[in-house]
Protein backbone atom coordinates (compact mmCIF):
# COMPACT_ATOMS: atom_id res chain seq x y z
CA UNK A 1 0.00 0.00 0.00
CA UNK A 2 1.31 3.63 -0.77
CA UNK A 3 0.70 6.50 1.71
CA UNK A 4 1.58 9.50 0.10
CA UNK A 5 0.39 12.37 2.69
CA UNK A 6 2.76 14.82 0.65
CA UNK A 7 0.46 14.93 -1.97
CA UNK A 8 -2.80 16.32 -0.09
CA UNK A 9 -0.23 18.41 2.45
CA UNK A 10 -1.87 21.80 0.44
CA UNK A 11 -5.22 20.41 1.12
CA UNK A 12 -4.80 20.09 5.03
CA UNK A 13 -5.73 23.83 5.54
CA UNK A 14 -8.63 23.10 3.67
CA UNK A 15 -9.69 20.55 5.93
CA UNK A 16 -8.86 21.86 9.10
CA UNK A 17 -11.12 24.62 8.06
CA UNK A 18 -13.84 22.25 8.80
CA UNK A 19 -12.87 22.48 12.43
CA UNK A 20 -14.78 25.51 13.48
CA UNK A 21 -18.00 23.88 11.34
CA UNK A 22 -17.95 21.39 13.54
CA UNK A 23 -17.42 23.07 16.69
CA UNK A 24 -20.47 25.05 15.70
CA UNK A 25 -22.77 22.45 15.43
CA UNK A 26 -21.54 20.73 18.14
CA UNK A 27 -21.60 23.63 20.94
CA UNK A 28 -24.60 25.59 19.64
CA UNK A 29 -26.80 21.77 19.59
CA UNK A 30 -25.19 21.10 22.90
CA UNK A 31 -25.94 24.52 24.77
CA UNK A 32 -29.68 24.30 23.07
CA UNK A 33 -30.18 20.81 23.68
CA UNK A 34 -29.40 21.58 27.17
CA UNK A 35 -31.98 24.32 27.35
CA UNK A 36 -34.56 22.01 25.97
CA UNK A 37 -33.43 18.90 27.66
CA UNK A 38 -33.51 21.10 30.78
CA UNK A 39 -37.09 22.17 29.77
CA UNK A 40 -38.24 18.17 28.80
CA UNK A 41 -36.77 17.33 32.10
CA UNK A 42 -38.96 19.57 34.60
CA UNK A 43 -42.18 18.16 32.53
CA UNK A 44 -40.42 14.36 33.21
CA UNK A 45 -40.38 15.66 37.06
CA UNK A 46 -43.07 17.55 37.64
CA UNK A 47 -47.03 16.90 37.82
CA UNK A 48 -48.87 17.72 34.82
CA UNK A 49 -49.42 14.02 33.45
CA UNK A 50 -49.83 15.21 30.17
CA UNK A 51 -46.61 17.42 29.94
CA UNK A 52 -44.88 14.20 31.49
CA UNK A 53 -46.11 11.72 28.88
CA UNK A 54 -45.17 13.92 26.36
CA UNK A 55 -42.00 14.24 27.50
CA UNK A 56 -41.46 10.53 27.69
CA UNK A 57 -42.77 10.00 24.36
CA UNK A 58 -40.36 12.26 22.91
CA UNK A 59 -37.35 11.12 24.49
CA UNK A 60 -38.59 7.35 23.39
CA UNK A 61 -38.47 8.04 20.01
CA UNK A 62 -35.66 10.48 19.59
CA UNK A 63 -33.87 7.56 21.44
CA UNK A 64 -35.57 4.76 19.38
CA UNK A 65 -34.76 6.17 15.83
CA UNK A 66 -31.51 6.11 13.95
CA UNK A 67 -29.91 10.05 14.35
CA UNK A 68 -29.27 9.96 10.37
CA UNK A 69 -32.93 9.25 9.68
CA UNK A 70 -33.76 11.87 11.99
CA UNK A 71 -31.33 14.66 10.18
CA UNK A 72 -32.83 13.42 6.58
CA UNK A 73 -36.25 13.60 7.40
CA UNK A 74 -35.86 17.44 8.91
CA UNK A 75 -34.10 18.13 6.03
CA UNK A 76 -35.73 17.05 3.20
CA UNK A 77 -38.82 16.20 4.67
CA UNK A 78 -39.59 19.78 5.65
CA UNK A 79 -40.13 20.90 2.93
CA UNK A 80 -43.37 19.00 2.29
CA UNK A 81 -44.27 19.41 5.38
CA UNK A 82 -43.70 23.12 6.87
CA UNK A 83 -42.99 24.94 3.21
CA UNK A 84 -39.79 25.91 4.28
CA UNK A 85 -36.41 24.55 3.46
CA UNK A 86 -33.99 24.72 6.36
CA UNK A 87 -30.46 25.25 5.55
CA UNK A 88 -27.98 22.33 5.88
CA UNK A 89 -26.94 24.17 8.97
CA UNK A 90 -30.82 24.77 10.24
CA UNK A 91 -31.88 21.35 9.56
CA UNK A 92 -28.12 20.04 11.60
CA UNK A 93 -29.01 22.71 14.43
CA UNK A 94 -32.52 21.35 15.06
CA UNK A 95 -31.74 17.63 14.68
CA UNK A 96 -29.12 17.40 16.91
CA UNK A 97 -30.58 19.98 19.25
CA UNK A 98 -33.80 17.93 19.23
CA UNK A 99 -32.03 14.46 19.96
CA UNK A 100 -29.32 15.59 22.45
CA UNK A 101 -32.24 17.27 24.18
CA UNK A 102 -33.73 14.21 24.97
CA UNK A 103 -30.58 12.18 25.90
CA UNK A 104 -29.98 15.36 28.00
CA UNK A 105 -33.42 15.69 29.74
CA UNK A 106 -32.95 11.71 30.92
CA UNK A 107 -29.71 12.64 32.51
CA UNK A 108 -30.71 16.49 33.64
CA UNK A 109 -33.65 14.21 35.01
CA UNK A 110 -31.43 12.08 37.05
CA UNK A 111 -29.69 15.39 38.41
CA UNK A 112 -32.97 16.72 40.13
CA UNK A 113 -33.70 13.56 42.18
CA UNK A 114 -30.36 13.59 43.37
CA UNK A 115 -31.17 16.89 44.71
CA UNK A 116 -32.64 16.00 48.57
CA UNK A 117 -36.68 16.25 48.40
CA UNK A 118 -36.14 18.77 51.42
CA UNK A 119 -34.63 21.60 49.06
CA UNK A 120 -37.74 21.31 47.16
CA UNK A 121 -40.26 21.43 50.20
CA UNK A 122 -38.44 24.19 51.70
CA UNK A 123 -38.86 26.48 48.25
CA UNK A 124 -42.55 25.37 48.16
CA UNK A 125 -42.67 26.73 51.81
CA UNK A 126 -41.85 29.80 51.18
CA UNK A 127 -43.74 30.61 48.28
CA UNK A 128 -41.75 30.29 45.52
CA UNK A 129 -43.12 29.36 42.14
CA UNK A 130 -41.89 25.89 40.20
CA UNK A 131 -40.50 27.46 37.50
CA UNK A 132 -37.81 29.31 39.64
CA UNK A 133 -37.78 26.70 42.13
CA UNK A 134 -35.96 24.79 39.21
CA UNK A 135 -34.17 27.61 37.59
CA UNK A 136 -32.74 28.62 40.91
CA UNK A 137 -32.64 26.15 43.61
CA UNK A 138 -32.66 22.47 42.11
CA UNK A 139 -30.82 22.70 39.09
CA UNK A 140 -27.94 24.66 40.27
CA UNK A 141 -27.44 21.90 42.79
CA UNK A 142 -28.06 19.19 39.92
CA UNK A 143 -25.65 20.80 37.41
CA UNK A 144 -22.71 18.58 39.33
CA UNK A 145 -24.19 15.10 38.59
CA UNK A 146 -25.13 16.27 35.36
CA UNK A 147 -22.23 18.12 34.03
CA UNK A 148 -20.09 15.01 33.32
CA UNK A 149 -23.17 13.48 31.20
CA UNK A 150 -23.04 17.15 29.74
CA UNK A 151 -19.39 16.59 28.64
CA UNK A 152 -20.17 13.15 27.40
CA UNK A 153 -23.36 14.39 24.99
CA UNK A 154 -21.02 17.13 23.93
CA UNK A 155 -18.53 14.47 22.65
CA UNK A 156 -20.73 12.11 20.99
CA UNK A 157 -22.27 14.98 19.25
CA UNK A 158 -18.87 16.23 18.14
CA UNK A 159 -18.64 12.61 16.20
CA UNK A 160 -21.63 12.78 15.49
CA UNK A 161 -22.30 15.81 14.08
CA UNK A 162 -20.26 14.17 10.78
CA UNK A 163 -23.50 12.88 9.80
CA UNK A 164 -24.26 16.60 8.81
CA UNK A 165 -21.69 15.96 6.02
CA UNK A 166 -24.55 13.39 4.43
CA UNK A 167 -26.34 16.26 3.96
CA UNK A 168 -23.85 18.49 2.87
CA UNK A 169 -22.56 20.38 5.74
CA UNK A 170 -19.33 21.54 5.11
CA UNK A 171 -17.70 20.11 8.20
CA UNK A 172 -14.29 18.20 8.54
CA UNK A 173 -15.82 14.70 6.75
CA UNK A 174 -17.17 16.46 4.11
CA UNK A 175 -14.46 18.33 3.31
CA UNK A 176 -12.31 15.35 3.67
CA UNK A 177 -14.31 13.53 1.53
CA UNK A 178 -13.96 16.30 -1.65
CA UNK A 179 -10.40 16.29 -1.10
CA UNK A 180 -10.55 12.61 -1.56
CA UNK A 181 -12.61 12.94 -4.44
CA UNK A 182 -10.44 15.36 -6.06
CA UNK A 183 -7.38 13.72 -5.46
CA UNK A 184 -8.20 10.28 -6.12
CA UNK A 185 -6.98 9.56 -2.59
CA UNK A 186 -8.99 8.43 0.53
CA UNK A 187 -6.99 6.82 3.04
CA UNK A 188 -4.91 10.09 3.52
CA UNK A 189 -7.34 12.79 4.02
CA UNK A 190 -9.77 10.60 6.10
CA UNK A 191 -6.93 9.82 8.48
CA UNK A 192 -6.54 13.50 8.76
CA UNK A 193 -10.36 13.75 9.37
CA UNK A 194 -9.82 10.85 12.14
CA UNK A 195 -7.07 12.86 13.66
CA UNK A 196 -8.59 15.66 14.11
CA UNK A 197 -12.08 14.40 15.70
CA UNK A 198 -9.55 12.34 17.82
CA UNK A 199 -7.88 15.66 19.30
CA UNK A 200 -10.71 17.56 19.49
CA UNK A 201 -12.30 14.72 21.58
CA UNK A 202 -9.12 14.23 23.54
CA UNK A 203 -9.17 17.95 24.61
CA UNK A 204 -12.56 17.87 25.38
CA UNK A 205 -12.09 14.74 27.57
CA UNK A 206 -9.28 15.93 29.52
CA UNK A 207 -11.17 19.03 30.02
CA UNK A 208 -13.68 17.21 31.59
CA UNK A 209 -11.48 15.41 33.72
CA UNK A 210 -9.83 18.91 35.10
CA UNK A 211 -13.81 19.65 35.91
CA UNK A 212 -14.53 16.65 37.61
CA UNK A 213 -11.30 17.13 39.98
CA UNK A 214 -12.38 20.68 40.49
CA UNK A 215 -16.14 19.94 41.04
CA UNK A 216 -15.23 17.41 43.25
CA UNK A 217 -12.58 19.38 45.53
CA UNK A 218 -15.10 22.61 45.99
CA UNK B 1 -56.65 32.07 61.59
CA UNK B 2 -56.64 28.34 60.58
CA UNK B 3 -59.00 25.87 60.46
CA UNK B 4 -59.09 22.37 59.92
CA UNK B 5 -62.51 20.15 59.13
CA UNK B 6 -62.44 16.58 59.48
CA UNK B 7 -59.27 15.99 57.59
CA UNK B 8 -58.30 12.76 56.32
CA UNK B 9 -54.97 11.50 54.56
CA UNK B 10 -54.34 8.40 53.46
CA UNK B 11 -50.80 7.32 51.64
CA UNK B 12 -52.06 3.84 49.69
CA UNK B 13 -54.14 2.00 51.82
CA UNK B 14 -52.34 3.51 54.79
CA UNK B 15 -54.89 6.12 56.44
CA UNK B 16 -52.42 7.90 58.64
CA UNK B 17 -54.78 10.99 59.45
CA UNK B 18 -58.68 9.68 60.18
CA UNK B 19 -60.56 13.04 60.51
CA UNK B 20 -59.32 15.74 62.27
CA UNK B 21 -60.84 19.48 62.64
CA UNK B 22 -59.35 21.79 64.92
CA UNK B 23 -59.28 25.65 65.19
CA UNK B 24 -55.73 27.85 65.68
CA UNK B 25 -56.21 31.54 66.62
CA UNK B 26 -54.01 34.05 65.57
CA UNK B 27 -51.07 34.53 67.69
CA UNK B 28 -51.67 31.41 69.42
CA UNK B 29 -48.58 28.89 69.77
CA UNK B 30 -49.92 25.12 69.53
CA UNK B 31 -48.30 22.45 70.16
CA UNK B 32 -48.55 19.00 68.34
CA UNK B 33 -47.34 15.99 70.21
CA UNK B 34 -47.95 12.20 69.65
CA UNK B 35 -45.66 9.29 69.45
CA UNK B 36 -44.20 8.66 66.71
CA UNK B 37 -45.90 8.02 63.49
CA UNK B 38 -49.10 9.11 64.71
CA UNK B 39 -49.45 11.69 61.55
CA UNK B 40 -47.89 15.01 63.58
CA UNK B 41 -45.38 15.65 60.12
CA UNK B 42 -48.78 14.89 58.31
CA UNK B 43 -51.25 17.46 60.00
CA UNK B 44 -48.60 19.92 59.95
CA UNK B 45 -47.82 19.67 56.38
CA UNK B 46 -51.43 19.68 55.33
CA UNK B 47 -51.54 23.26 56.19
CA UNK B 48 -49.48 24.33 53.63
CA UNK B 49 -50.55 21.50 51.16
CA UNK B 50 -47.13 20.05 51.44
CA UNK B 51 -49.34 17.00 51.48
CA UNK B 52 -52.48 17.71 50.24
CA UNK B 53 -55.41 15.80 52.28
CA UNK B 54 -57.56 12.86 50.58
CA UNK B 55 -60.66 14.77 51.90
CA UNK B 56 -61.42 17.56 54.44
CA UNK B 57 -61.08 21.01 54.09
CA UNK B 58 -58.11 23.63 55.53
CA UNK B 59 -58.97 27.36 55.56
CA UNK B 60 -56.65 29.89 56.02
CA UNK B 61 -57.54 33.37 56.44
CA UNK B 62 -61.49 32.21 56.29
CA UNK B 63 -60.26 31.06 52.63
CA UNK B 64 -60.45 27.58 51.74
CA UNK B 65 -57.18 26.17 50.52
CA UNK B 66 -58.44 23.07 49.80
CA UNK B 67 -61.31 23.75 47.12
CA UNK B 68 -61.27 25.24 43.91
CA UNK B 69 -58.78 27.65 42.53
CA UNK B 70 -56.26 28.71 45.18
CA UNK B 71 -53.33 30.74 44.72
CA UNK B 72 -51.51 28.25 46.63
CA UNK B 73 -48.09 30.04 46.39
CA UNK B 74 -50.27 33.16 47.71
CA UNK B 75 -51.41 31.06 50.78
CA UNK B 76 -47.48 29.58 51.77
CA UNK B 77 -45.81 32.92 51.46
CA UNK B 78 -48.43 33.62 54.85
CA UNK B 79 -47.58 30.47 56.61
CA UNK B 80 -43.99 29.88 56.80
CA UNK B 81 -42.26 26.48 57.91
CA UNK B 82 -39.16 25.20 59.46
CA UNK B 83 -38.05 21.75 58.88
CA UNK B 84 -36.28 19.47 61.14
CA UNK B 85 -33.28 19.16 58.59
CA UNK B 86 -33.09 22.47 58.11
CA UNK B 87 -33.55 22.49 54.42
CA UNK B 88 -31.17 25.42 53.41
CA UNK B 89 -30.31 25.91 49.99
CA UNK B 90 -26.48 25.29 50.23
CA UNK B 91 -25.31 26.93 47.47
CA UNK B 92 -26.47 30.33 48.64
CA UNK B 93 -24.79 32.46 51.47
CA UNK B 94 -26.93 32.82 54.70
CA UNK B 95 -28.03 36.30 53.92
CA UNK B 96 -28.72 34.86 50.06
CA UNK B 97 -30.67 31.84 51.92
CA UNK B 98 -33.15 35.14 53.56
CA UNK B 99 -33.51 37.40 51.15
CA UNK B 100 -33.99 34.81 47.94
CA UNK B 101 -37.82 34.85 48.60
CA UNK B 102 -38.71 37.78 49.64
CA UNK B 103 -36.79 39.59 46.10
CA UNK B 104 -38.56 36.82 43.89
CA UNK B 105 -41.74 35.90 45.72
CA UNK B 106 -42.42 39.37 47.47
CA UNK B 107 -40.89 41.80 44.49
CA UNK B 108 -38.84 43.93 47.78
CA UNK B 109 -35.88 45.79 46.11
CA UNK B 110 -32.66 43.79 46.71
CA UNK B 111 -31.63 46.98 49.31
CA UNK B 112 -34.71 46.36 51.01
CA UNK B 113 -34.19 42.53 51.25
CA UNK B 114 -30.81 43.34 52.59
CA UNK B 115 -31.67 45.37 55.27
CA UNK B 116 -34.26 43.36 56.46
CA UNK B 117 -32.24 40.11 56.33
CA UNK B 118 -29.37 41.58 58.38
CA UNK B 119 -31.79 42.40 60.83
CA UNK B 120 -32.91 39.21 61.15
CA UNK B 121 -30.06 37.32 60.87
CA UNK B 122 -28.49 40.14 63.56
CA UNK B 123 -31.91 38.62 65.90
CA UNK B 124 -30.96 35.08 65.47
CA UNK B 125 -27.19 35.81 66.36
CA UNK B 126 -26.05 35.28 62.79
CA UNK B 127 -25.20 38.42 62.38
CA UNK B 128 -21.50 37.73 62.11
CA UNK B 129 -22.30 35.00 59.25
CA UNK B 130 -24.08 36.89 56.84
CA UNK B 131 -21.94 35.60 53.98
CA UNK B 132 -21.05 32.00 54.87
CA UNK B 133 -22.22 29.05 53.16
CA UNK B 134 -24.76 26.29 55.19
CA UNK B 135 -22.17 23.63 55.04
CA UNK B 136 -19.91 25.62 57.47
CA UNK B 137 -22.59 26.14 60.04
CA UNK B 138 -23.38 24.39 63.09
CA UNK B 139 -26.62 22.60 63.06
CA UNK B 140 -27.61 25.38 65.69
CA UNK B 141 -26.94 27.83 63.57
CA UNK B 142 -28.45 26.56 60.15
CA UNK B 143 -31.70 25.99 62.07
CA UNK B 144 -31.47 29.93 63.50
CA UNK B 145 -30.70 30.65 59.72
CA UNK B 146 -33.95 28.68 58.93
CA UNK B 147 -35.69 30.62 61.20
CA UNK B 148 -35.08 33.84 59.87
CA UNK B 149 -35.20 32.75 56.13
CA UNK B 150 -38.74 31.62 57.66
CA UNK B 151 -39.68 35.30 59.14
CA UNK B 152 -38.37 37.26 56.01
CA UNK B 153 -41.64 36.73 54.24
CA UNK B 154 -43.44 38.14 57.24
CA UNK B 155 -45.45 35.18 57.50
CA UNK B 156 -48.78 35.42 59.68
CA UNK B 157 -48.23 32.04 61.14
CA UNK B 158 -45.14 29.41 60.93
CA UNK B 159 -45.12 25.66 61.05
CA UNK B 160 -42.39 24.03 63.05
CA UNK B 161 -41.81 20.66 62.60
CA UNK B 162 -39.82 18.81 65.08
CA UNK B 163 -36.97 22.05 64.40
CA UNK B 164 -34.42 20.46 66.99
CA UNK B 165 -34.92 16.57 66.30
CA UNK B 166 -31.90 16.82 64.32
CA UNK B 167 -29.49 18.71 66.83
CA UNK B 168 -26.88 17.70 69.16
CA UNK B 169 -27.99 18.35 72.53
CA UNK B 170 -26.07 20.96 73.20
CA UNK B 171 -27.57 23.31 70.48
CA UNK B 172 -31.00 22.93 71.13
CA UNK B 173 -31.35 25.37 73.50
CA UNK B 174 -30.09 28.33 71.60
CA UNK B 175 -32.65 26.90 68.45
CA UNK B 176 -35.17 26.87 71.49
CA UNK B 177 -34.87 30.62 72.52
CA UNK B 178 -34.98 31.45 69.36
CA UNK B 179 -38.59 30.15 68.84
CA UNK B 180 -39.41 31.20 72.56
CA UNK B 181 -38.38 34.96 71.42
CA UNK B 182 -40.81 34.79 68.86
CA UNK B 183 -43.95 33.29 70.53
CA UNK B 184 -46.60 35.84 71.89
CA UNK B 185 -45.48 39.06 69.25
CA UNK B 186 -48.31 38.09 67.07
CA UNK B 187 -47.36 35.35 65.00
CA UNK B 188 -49.37 32.21 65.33
CA UNK B 189 -46.85 29.61 65.84
CA UNK B 190 -47.72 25.87 65.09
CA UNK B 191 -44.76 23.84 66.88
CA UNK B 192 -44.42 19.91 66.27
CA UNK B 193 -42.15 19.23 68.95
CA UNK B 194 -40.62 15.97 71.17
CA UNK B 195 -39.44 18.81 73.78
CA UNK B 196 -42.31 18.57 76.59
CA UNK B 197 -40.39 21.18 78.90
CA UNK B 198 -40.22 23.24 75.98
CA UNK B 199 -44.00 22.67 74.77
CA UNK B 200 -45.01 23.20 78.18
CA UNK B 201 -43.24 26.86 78.72
CA UNK B 202 -44.57 28.05 75.34
CA UNK B 203 -47.16 26.47 74.38
CA UNK B 204 -51.03 28.11 74.72
CA UNK B 205 -52.01 24.68 73.67
CA UNK B 206 -52.11 21.41 73.45
CA UNK B 207 -53.06 18.83 70.35
CA UNK B 208 -52.17 15.30 71.50
CA UNK B 209 -52.34 12.51 68.55
CA UNK B 210 -52.46 9.42 68.12
CA UNK B 211 -52.69 6.90 65.50
CA UNK B 212 -54.28 9.85 63.21
CA UNK B 213 -56.79 11.03 65.46
CA UNK B 214 -57.00 14.26 67.36
CA UNK B 215 -57.43 12.58 71.40
CA UNK B 216 -56.93 15.54 73.10
CA UNK B 217 -57.32 19.11 72.71
CA UNK B 218 -56.62 21.20 75.64
CA UNK B 219 -54.93 24.33 77.47
CA UNK B 220 -51.03 23.33 77.73
CA UNK B 221 -52.03 24.05 81.65
CA UNK B 222 -54.22 21.19 81.93
CA UNK B 223 -52.90 18.72 79.62
CA UNK B 224 -49.61 18.32 81.35
CA UNK B 225 -51.13 18.64 85.01
CA UNK B 226 -54.07 16.84 84.18
CA UNK B 227 -54.52 15.07 80.64
CA UNK B 228 -57.92 13.93 80.73
CA UNK B 229 -57.55 10.60 78.31
CA UNK B 230 -56.02 7.96 79.73
CA UNK B 231 -53.56 7.44 75.84
CA UNK B 232 -52.58 10.84 77.05
CA UNK B 233 -51.48 9.67 80.37
CA UNK B 234 -49.81 6.92 79.07
CA UNK B 235 -47.66 9.32 76.54
CA UNK B 236 -46.85 11.49 79.32
CA UNK B 237 -44.90 9.05 81.69
CA UNK B 238 -43.10 7.48 79.25
CA UNK B 239 -42.00 10.53 78.04
CA UNK B 240 -41.83 12.87 81.17
N1 LIG C 1 -44.91 10.23 51.78
C1 LIG C 1 -45.33 9.16 52.49
N2 LIG C 1 -45.61 7.99 51.88
C2 LIG C 1 -46.05 6.93 52.57
N3 LIG C 1 -46.22 6.92 53.90
C3 LIG C 1 -45.95 8.04 54.59
C4 LIG C 1 -45.49 9.23 53.91
N4 LIG C 1 -45.31 10.19 54.84
C5 LIG C 1 -45.65 9.64 56.04
N5 LIG C 1 -46.02 8.35 55.88
C6 LIG C 1 -46.47 7.46 56.95
O1 LIG C 1 -47.47 8.11 57.67
C7 LIG C 1 -47.38 7.82 59.07
C8 LIG C 1 -47.36 9.10 59.85
O2 LIG C 1 -46.21 9.82 59.48
P1 LIG C 1 -45.84 11.21 60.13
O3 LIG C 1 -44.54 11.59 59.57
O4 LIG C 1 -46.97 12.16 59.95
O5 LIG C 1 -45.71 10.84 61.67
P2 LIG C 1 -45.13 11.70 62.84
O6 LIG C 1 -46.18 11.72 63.88
O7 LIG C 1 -44.62 12.98 62.34
O8 LIG C 1 -43.94 10.81 63.36
P3 LIG C 1 -42.48 11.21 63.89
O9 LIG C 1 -42.66 11.62 65.30
O10 LIG C 1 -41.70 9.96 63.75
O11 LIG C 1 -42.00 12.32 63.01
C9 LIG C 1 -46.13 6.97 59.23
O12 LIG C 1 -46.54 5.62 59.36
C10 LIG C 1 -45.38 7.17 57.94
O13 LIG C 1 -44.69 6.00 57.59
MG1 LIG D 1 -42.69 13.86 62.04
Amino acid sequence: MMLDFERIWPSVPYILGGIPVTLSYTIVSVCLGFIWGALLAFCKVGHIPPLRWFADFYTSIFRGTPLLLQLILIYHASPQVIGYKFSFWEAGILTFTLNSGAYLSEHIRGGINSVDKGQMEAALSLGISYPLIMKDIILPQAIRTILPSLVNESIDLLKESALISVIGGADILWRANEVAAEKYAYFEPLIVAGLLYYILVMILTTGARLLEKKLKTS
Amino acid sequence: MILLEDIHKSFGTHEVLKGISGGIVQGEVLAIIGPSGSGKSTLLRSINLLETPTSGKVFVDGVCITEGRVDIEKVRTKVGMVFQQFNLFPHMTTLENVIYAPIKVKKMSRKEAETLGKNLLNKVGLGEKLHTYPPHLSGGQKQRAAIARALAMEPEAILFDEPTSALDPEMVKEVLTVIKDLAHTGITMVIVTHEMGFAREVADRVWFLDEGLLVEDSTAKSFFEAPSTSRAQGFLEKVL
